[in-house]
């Protein structure tokens, strides 16, 4: 096909089109909304246009009647379609697509390879929105798969314009790096001559060793060539670098978001509560993890039938739903997440659950169990997944006999991974399949630990703190880190590493705060060395490892660099920091309130917020005797105190504390705008473990004293 | 720089030569008289290993430790992008060492497997008449210092009769402590 084909950007147009309605026509039925029906007029208005533009009739026509149906609801606030109102559109658009998809299908240029139009494979696509929209080109196209039409033709035109364009950025940084080792071979160049020619003068016996000048050019040429030689290192440095950067994305390009099966799934559910007469919500989460697109193809057409399953076995009438107590429409939800080197999807329904007595009568008929065996709820559940049995007292068109939990176990045999079913009887049913991913394009953040490098998965990580040498002796001791209202488990990398400590002296740090599995925890490191666009692979067959490593990459040199598992680091550090509680008794309390003693609002309040943002509860009293008495009624892991108040001062408060017996063991810290060395003296002799100066007030600095003195 | 024109320079640049061959061409087995054999020390002592039976010997790896239930397990190495766990030689024969090993041997076969050793002694071929015990039958606890067998056959060199480490039931062995399941259509070498 020449480059003159007038159909070219109608495609492209037409597939984003039929893209947005698709979705539109689903958000409809689940959500009923103006704005939708007023989104999805625009589109098929704009599509009518289109495609008489270049004398599509079929679409135009299709579009038209689409419009047809949307525009008496138009003006509605609620718009409310008949069901067969709804089920004409969704006609239509399969009507549309269906054309669409056979505009580009047959065309011989997508066959041949590209050369011809070489800017049509990078162009970049207007786009209404560039990054979900690649989720939804992707969505289409396998929902079309799914649906047994071969849309895979047009793959290269649609693919992810950002990512192609973070691909096309990261090339052109690393062909910028290029410059510098050019410069360096003209340099080498003219080294090189000089040296002939000090060469040359030597051989004819003009110049000798001994020749002042010479010993001058050859120093210069020493020092020359070294500076060369450390500009080269340095853009080879650079370039490696650049790369390194290239090759993760483009080997992020071969993967595709999770999210692009979502619109099929979510239609199979609708197709299948209408067929079965029941109003089912689809819900998604976990759209932008990112897997290879044969896998992802798989685990889609296993997980079709796992949702249906759920609408027709799972999902009960609205009748019965209403007399359980539950909403009257049900809900599935498709999962998806990355858990270390493998991804787990979730198929979550919130109807009867399996029906262990209709199970156990199945197996019973087929054979599968003796009669009066009792595998236990979970044994029948099991046979569910390994018999052929389906719960659904006949055979229907949607469901067959439990064929879903075949391909579901079948596609998990054949990609390495397992299939689990939690059922919760009358509560619903969750299927779980986890596969294991061979190649996963993550962000990593780069950390040394001990003189160790790994990198941790950024996706998991909150935030990074500095901490000082203090701070990190301090949590290295107790395993736990106060951070933002919370005492976290810390565990320092070093540890989970197995990397035998290095010198005893305490040094600074980083605690890189990673969240994963809802559950929070610090692991600390030396420091922080970038992050970088890196693929995973997991680890070989034959290297067993620790939890905390995940899989592995291979870094600029060749070599292979460990790649952390959020999982794994928080499971162990929660486990670390319960072992480290459990060993010692004076923290086994955790959290021991602070009482603060002043008698400005201001003061109080501020204090009050510092500690609680550092994960303390704090009690407040207003003067030095209502701290005492407070100070009576409640066991306290600190005092902090005001010196100038009225009553009793600060000096004071803390001494009669030390004199009671009950309350001498609790550390005092004076907080005080007094700044001189007697002063501090005073407060030294009272009692007090540390004096702050307000005017100097540091909110770390306090938080270092308390952690040093109640953690 | 260049060597004298003498004949040590030329016997030495000979013997580089053959050196650098044997393991361009490790796989041939010459003639059945004769078997190629890589002398190495593992743990401070001194075994042989059939150099048909490796795919590569390296020295200076770098090697990422890879923290785990295995001691003997050193870590994983890069192979032209290829992650290849490597095993210390002298922990999977029972005497393990502190020293850190210089040398690294791919095993044959898959999946990929180095094994690590501390010193590599040189490269002989020795003829079959030289080796004792070499049908050592399989399991065959070869006079009590093999572990699983992973010894099998002595041969007599210049100084001293050297063990030959079998490298395929090295591999059956790593393959246990590792729980992982060994392909059965491993092809056996010679």
């Amino acid at each position: 096909m020449s480059g003159r084909d007038p159909l070219r950007y109608f495609r492209i147009e037409a597939r984003e089109l039929v893209d947005q309605i698709s979705a539109g026509v689903l958000d409809l039925d689940q959500q009923p909304e103006a704005d939708v029906v007023a989104r999805l007029l625009r589109f098929a208005h704009t599509l009518k246009g289109a495609a008489r533009v270049v004398k599509q009739q079929e679409i135009a026509e299709r579009a038209h009647e689409f419009e047809e149906v949307l525009v008496p609801h138009r003006d509605e606030s609620t718009p409310s379609l008949p069901a067969e109102q709804m089920r004409e559109l969704l006609r239509l658009n399969d009507e549309i697509s269906g054309f669409v998809t056979a505009l580009s299908a047959p065309a011989p240029a997508a066959a041949k390879p590209a050369p011809a139009e070489p800017e049509a494979a990078v162009r970049t696509v207007p786009l209404n929105e560039p990054t979900t929209q690649a989720e939804v080109d992707q969505a289409t196209t396998d929902a079309d798969l799914a649906r047994g039409a071969d849309a895979a033709s047009d793959r290269p035109e649609r693919a992810a314009t950002a990512d192609l364009d973070d691909l096309l950025d990261a090339i052109g940084e690393a062909s910028s790096r290029i410059a510098p080792l050019r410069d360096g071979g003209r340099t080498l160049g003219r080294l090189h001559r000089n040296v002939e020619t000090l060469g040359e003068r030597m051989r004819v016996g003009r110049t000798t060793i001994s020749d002042a000048s010479a010993r001058t050019s050859v120093r210069r040429l020493a020092g020359e060539l070294g500076a060369l030689g450390r500009r080269l290192t340095d853009a080879v440095d650079q370039v490696e670098r650049e790369l390194d950067e290239v090759r993760g994305r483009a080997e992020g390009l071969r993967l595709v978001p999770a999210g692009s099966i979502f619109t099929a799934l979510r239609r199979a559910v609708r197709d299948a509560a209408d067929a079965e007469g029941k109003v089912v919500r689809f819900q998604a989460s976990g759209a932008d993890v990112r897997m290879g697109p044969n896998l992802l193809n798989l685990i889609s057409s296993a997980f079709l039938h796992v949702v249906r399953n759920a609408v027709v076995h799972g999902i009960e009438p609205e009748a019965q739903r209403r007399a359980a107590g539950k909403p009257a429409e049900g809900t599935v939800t498709v999962q998806v997440e990355r858990r270390g080197r493998y991804a787990e999807f979730r198929c979550v329904d919130d109807g009867r659950g399996f029906d262990l007595a209709a199970l156990r009568r199945t197996a019973e008929e087929r054979g599968l169990l003796a009669p009066g065996a009792d595998p236990g709820a979970q044994g029948l559940i099991d046979l569910v997944l390994h018999g052929g049995i389906s719960t659904a007292p006949g055979v229907t068109d949607v469901a067959g006999r439990g064929i879903g939990m075949d391909v579901a176990r079948d596609v998990a045999l054949q990609l390495g991974g397992e299939v689990t079913i939690a059922n919760r009887p009358g509560q619903g049913a969750t299927v779980r399949l986890v596969v294991p991913l061979t190649l996963l394009s993550m962000s990593g953040l780069i950390v040394e630990a001990g003189g160790t490098t790994a990198t941790m998965p950024l996706d998991a990580v909150r935030r990074c703190v500095r901490l000082s040498a203090g701070e990190m002796a301090t949590a290295t001791a107790t395993a736990r880190l106060a951070h933002e209202r919370e005492v976290l488990p810390f565990l320092p990398l070093a540890q989970a590493l197995h990397v035998p400590p290095g010198d005893d002296e305490a040094r600074s740090g980083v605690a890189v705060v990673l969240t994963a599995d809802r559950d929070t925890v610090a692991i600390g490191v030396d420091r922080l060395a970038g992050t970088s666009t890196l693929v995973a692979r997991p680890l070989p067959d034959l290297a067993p490892a620790a939890a905390v490593i995940g899989s592995v990459s291979i870094d600029l040199d060749g070599n292979p660099r460990l790649v952390l598992d959020a999982h794994g680091l928080v499971a162990e550090a929660r486990q670390e920091s319960a072992t480290a509680r459990g060993d010692n008794s004076a923290t086994v309390k955790p959290r021991m309130p602070i009482l603060v003693v002043d008698d400005s609002l201001t003061t109080r309040m501020l204090e009050r917020s510092i500690l609680e943002s550092a994960g303390y509860e704090v009690d407040l009293a207003a003067s030095g005797e209502e701290g005492l008495e407070r100070a009576r009624s409640r066991q306290y892991g600190l005092y902090l105190s005001d010196i100038d108040m009225p009553g009793i001062d600060g000096f004071t408060f803390v001494a009669r504390t030390k004199a009671d017996p009950q309350l001498a063991h609790v550390p005092s810290i004076l907080v005080s705008s007094r700044a001189s060395a007697d002063d501090k003296r005073r407060g030294a002799e009272a009692g007090a473990a540390a004096y702050v100066i307000k005017g100097e007030f540091n909110q770390e600095e306090l938080l270092a004293h308390i952690r040093r003195l109640i953690l | 720089m260049t060597a004298a024109p003498g004949s040590v320079g030329r016997r030495l640049r000979r013997l580089r030569d053959d050196f650098d061959q044997s393991f361009a061409e490790p796989a041939r087995s010459h003639d059945e008289e004769h078997l190629e054999l890589l002398t190495i020390r593992a743990g401070g002592r001194p075994y042989a290993i059939k150099l048909s039976q490796s795919s590569g010997v390296h020295p200076d790896r770098p090697v990422t430790p890879l923290p785990g239930p295995l001691p003997a397990l050193l870590g994983l190495a890069g192979f032209a992008g290829a992650v290849v766990p490597v095993y210390d030689l002298a922990a999977l024969l029972g005497h393990p060492i502190a020293d850190v090993p210089r040398w690294l041997v791919l095993a044959a076969g898959s999946p990929r497997l180095g094994l690590a050793f501390h010193e590599l002694d040189g490269h002989v071929r020795a003829a079959v008449s030289d080796i004792i015990r070499e049908a050592g039958e399989n399991g065959g606890d070869d006079g009590g210092h093999g572990r699983g067998g992973t010894l099998r056959g002595l041969v007599d060199l210049p100084g001293g009769s050297r063990p030959i480490i079998d490298i395929p039931a090295m591999r059956t062995l790593v393959h246990g402590l590792a729980g992982h399941a060994q392909a059965t259509d491993e092809e056996e070498a010679p």
